[in-house]
């Protein structure tokens, strides 16, 4: 059940908050004030009462998350807000009208799921509300059945603190997007100069209060650059570990301290409470919200499945102990072995498995946090131990579970095998793409290995996409990425300097991934430039190099 | 000290009383509605001019339904609307945001009618008299339970609450209906005229002498 889509329209240049209709006896003169106060005639600058600008998100075939946020000009506890959609920039042929409402309990954030929409349509919206009206949005609803083409955005890991979101201005201008896609990192916990000092974070301390983490969400709001990727695309997003705090896990986190920061569940708590209200999505599970895994469709072409890696059941961290040349390093063996310890928990590998095995779409993307191929400082066969990993935040300090997930992708018992699935990952601030190998250092396909001049033994395929600012590796003449290429034959591309964003164009036989980077992040700049494309055939579960896909021609207007 | 501590208590007490005696509901009507087309009616009378105030304090921040009101003066054989109000939380301690509620400094003797119902549509009263109706007559009815109603919170799937507690201050007596949703009351109707077609029909049976009904009477009904 929705609400109800056949909403009459607003009275116009009046506010709601008290409809006075008729006239009234002399004796109701004295009325009780708020109720006459506020009727406001007097029109309003546009945008006024909308400075966090608007957004929309997980877009399905027939309804979106439409959100914006109201500053009213003079306080207010609860606030009226009307909205419109349209089939037009123009907002002419209004589709649908509706009126919501919002209060200081959830910091006058406007969120509502608008229902009833046609498939693979391009709609714009605009909210009124205080008597003035907000910029005009414009989304797309996902296709059903045959669908021949899907073109999407991927970003990730955004710091106010680093720069300038360029990379999200240039993901805007593109109107030929039906979705954008953001793994995580949206927002920073940190304080002033403790990561990134080249914008000053408000408030200037560390989040931690539900306060904290609101004005935090606001002043990420109120940039140009973010409001205009917003503006113009739907949104699906999910949280890493920054939208609380670093490193966190189900039970804690590296930049928590447990009693001077509250406790964990508290602070999980207040943290999600914004993250809520703040962004364009639907809430998969009101009664357990960290559970934000879910699904979206796009006909036969595609299904996107989206992971949450951190709060609902990820196990502890294991510190990294051997030293290598290139730092402390981890073995596969010990409590790193342990088959109990999870990424995903137990419901949502079980989740996941049933909608790989089930999907009757063409591909299986997988949007998610942290890297799923190995990255190994030292290269070695599993029958050898399987060498020296580097970083045990990622699927790496997590193998049984992710072991699970290749037994899915291969089958086996009375399951098929699973192909066509594509992993899109962010986390690490630096543009890579792998092939999937259970062991990439075994040049024997078939023993379980992988031959990395055929890409025979692959089992899928990942794209990791780099930061919209935060900042990657110094390597500037690439002997990093030569090193670990070397060490890692399943990367056929690693790039480790450079913020952008990732183009993925989907078509039944092929998907390919672009790498964009834009030139700088110290200052507003146009710039940006092709880095590589790789892609994947259908039934191949293996990457080539690519070129540079085509734009589409005529799509829809963006929105003015 | 205990002492000083003691007065302070004392003060507040009084002040607690008194703001308590300033909004002492006359009335209280407390249920559960169903769907979100239900209605409440509570008729009152003022035998002479009164500080009136009539506010719901049930919304509990979200566990119950958002309501709206209108009051309606009693006009010949019809009521005139006099006022219609969304959100007022500020009538009465213990309301929230999305509460109803208006208060009225000598409103005049005479019937009232107070009408409250969840948010829905806007306006609620679909003119100026209560024999117009209401905007949502004639939307399918849906349950409150299930229903996403305009100021819900989405992140939390709240308002799903059906329960209702309205209260009335300075009135000198007042009376409650709940008004099922127009949808079942067309049913009932449609229902009464089945029963009544086939009287008519047992009517014409019953009259139509020997050989039973005509033609006629057959396509009459």
């Amino acid at each position: 059940m929705g609400r109800p889509i056949d909403v009459k329209p607003l009275p116009s240049g009046t506010n709601r908050r008290s409809f006075l209709k008729g006239s009234l006896p002399a004796a109701m003169a004295a009325a009780s004030a708020p109720m006459l106060l506020s009727v406001g005639s007097m029109a309003r600058a546009t945008g006024e009462a909308f400075q966090h600008g608007v957004a929309s998100g997980d877009p399905l075939a027939d309804r979106v998350i439409l959100w914006t946020r109201v500053t009213p000009p003079v306080a207010k506890a609860a606030v009226n807000v009307a909205y419109a959609v349209a089939t037009d920039p123009g907002m002419q042929t209004v589709v649908l009208r509706g009126n919501t409402k919002t209060n200081t309990n959830r910091d006058l954030t406007v969120k509502v799921d608008v229902l009833g929409l046609q498939p693979a349509t391009t709609y714009y919206y605009r909210f009124t509300a205080e008597g003035s009206t907000s910029p005009v949005g414009r989304t797309r609803t996902l296709p059903l059945g045959s669908v021949a083409s899907l073109r999407m955005a991927v970003v990730s890991c955004s710091n106010h603190a680093h720069g300038y979101f360029n990379a999200y201005r240039r993901v805007a201008e593109r109107a030929d997007l039906d979705l954008v896609v953001h793994l995580g990192d949206y927002l920073y916990e940190y304080g002033p100069n403790q990561y990134g000092s080249l914008r000053t974070p408000e408030p200037p301390n560390e989040m931690v209060t539900l306060s904290d983490y609101r004005k935090r969400h606001a002043q990420y709001k109120r940039d140009a650059d973010l409001q205009e990727v917003h503006r113009q695309h739907p949104m699906v997003a999910i949280w890493d570990d920054h939208e609380i705090t670093n490193d966190a896990w189900m039970n804690g986190a590296q930049n928590h301290t447990e009693g001077a920061e509250g406790t964990w569940s508290q602070r999980v708590n207040m943290g999600l409470q914004a993250y809520y209200e703040w962004m364009p999505i639907r809430v998969p599970n009101a009664a357990q919200k960290r559970n934000n895994q879910r699904a979206f469709q796009f006909g036969d072409l595609a299904d996107l499945v989206m992971l949450e890696q951190r709060l609902s059941a990820r196990s502890k961290q294991l510190p990294a102990t051997i030293p290598t040349p290139f730092g402390a390093g981890f073995v596969q063996f010990g409590e790193f072995a342990d088959p109990s310890r999870t990424l995903l928990g137990a419901e949502q590998e079980a989740w996941l498995a049933t909608r790989l095995r089930t999907s009757t779409a063409r591909w299986k993307l997988i949007g998610q946090g942290v890297m799923f191929a190995q990255i190994k400082l030292q290269g070695a066969p599993l029958a050898q131990g399987g060498g020296v990993f580097a970083n045990s935040d990622q699927w790496d300090g997590y193998q049984p579970a992710r072991d699970r997930i290749y037994n899915v992708l291969k089958g086996g018992g009375n399951q098929p095998r699973v192909d066509n699935c594509v992993v899109l990952t962010g986390d690490i601030h630096s543009s890579w793409a792998a092939d999937l190998s259970q062991d990439p250092n075994n040049p024997d396909p078939s023993t379980g290995g992988y031959d990395p001049q055929s890409g025979t033994g692959s089992h899928a395929v990942e794209f990791v996409g780099t930061s919209v600012t935060s900042p990657g590796l110094p390597d500037p003449n690439g002997s990093t990425a030569a090193l670990l290429r070397s060490i890692n034959p399943h990367f056929k591309f690693i790039e480790l300097t450079q913020r952008g964003y990732m183009l993925l164009d989907a078509t039944p036989q092929r998907v390919v991934c672009e790498w964009w980077h834009v030139d700088t992040v110290e200052s507003i700049s146009n710039g940006q430039s092709f880095a590589a494309a790789f892609e994947v055939r259908d039934g191949s579960n293996m990457l080539l190099e690519s070129v540079q896909t085509p734009e589409r021609s005529n799509p829809p207007a963006l929105a003015p | 000290m205990q002492q000083h501590s003691l007065s302070r208590a004392l003060l507040g007490a009084t002040l607690v009383l008194a703001t308590a005696g300033a909004q002492a509901a006359d009335f209280q009507f407390t249920g559960d509605l169903v769907n979100n087309t239900d209605r409440i009616h509570i008729t009152f009378n003022l035998a002479s001019a009164s500080d009136v105030g009539l506010w719901t304090d049930s919304w509990n921040s979200g566990q119950n339904f958002d309501p709206v009101s209108a009051l309606w003066v009693k006009s010949g054989s019809d009521y005139a609307l006099l006022l219609e109000v969304d959100d007022d939380g500020s009538v009465a301690p213990g309301q929230g945001d999305f509460d109803t509620g208006m208060s009225f400094t000598g409103l005049a003797a005479g019937q009232y009618l107070y009408t409250v119902g969840p948010t829905f549509l806007e306006p609620f009263a679909s003119g100026q008299l209560l024999s117009q109706g209401f905007t949502q007559d004639g939307t399918a009815p849906m349950a409150i339970t299930l229903w996403n109603q305009p100021g819900y919170d989405i992140n939390n799937n709240d308002q799903k609450g059906t329960f209702y507690r309205i209260q009335l201050s300075g009135v000198d007596s007042a009376a409650v209906t709940v008004v099922p949703e127009p949808g079942s009351v067309a049913m009932m109707l449609a229902g009464l005229g089945l029963v009544g077609a086939a009287l008519r029909r047992r009517r014409r049976l019953s009259g139509g002498g020997p050989g039973g009904p005509g033609p006629a009477a057959d396509r009459a009904s």
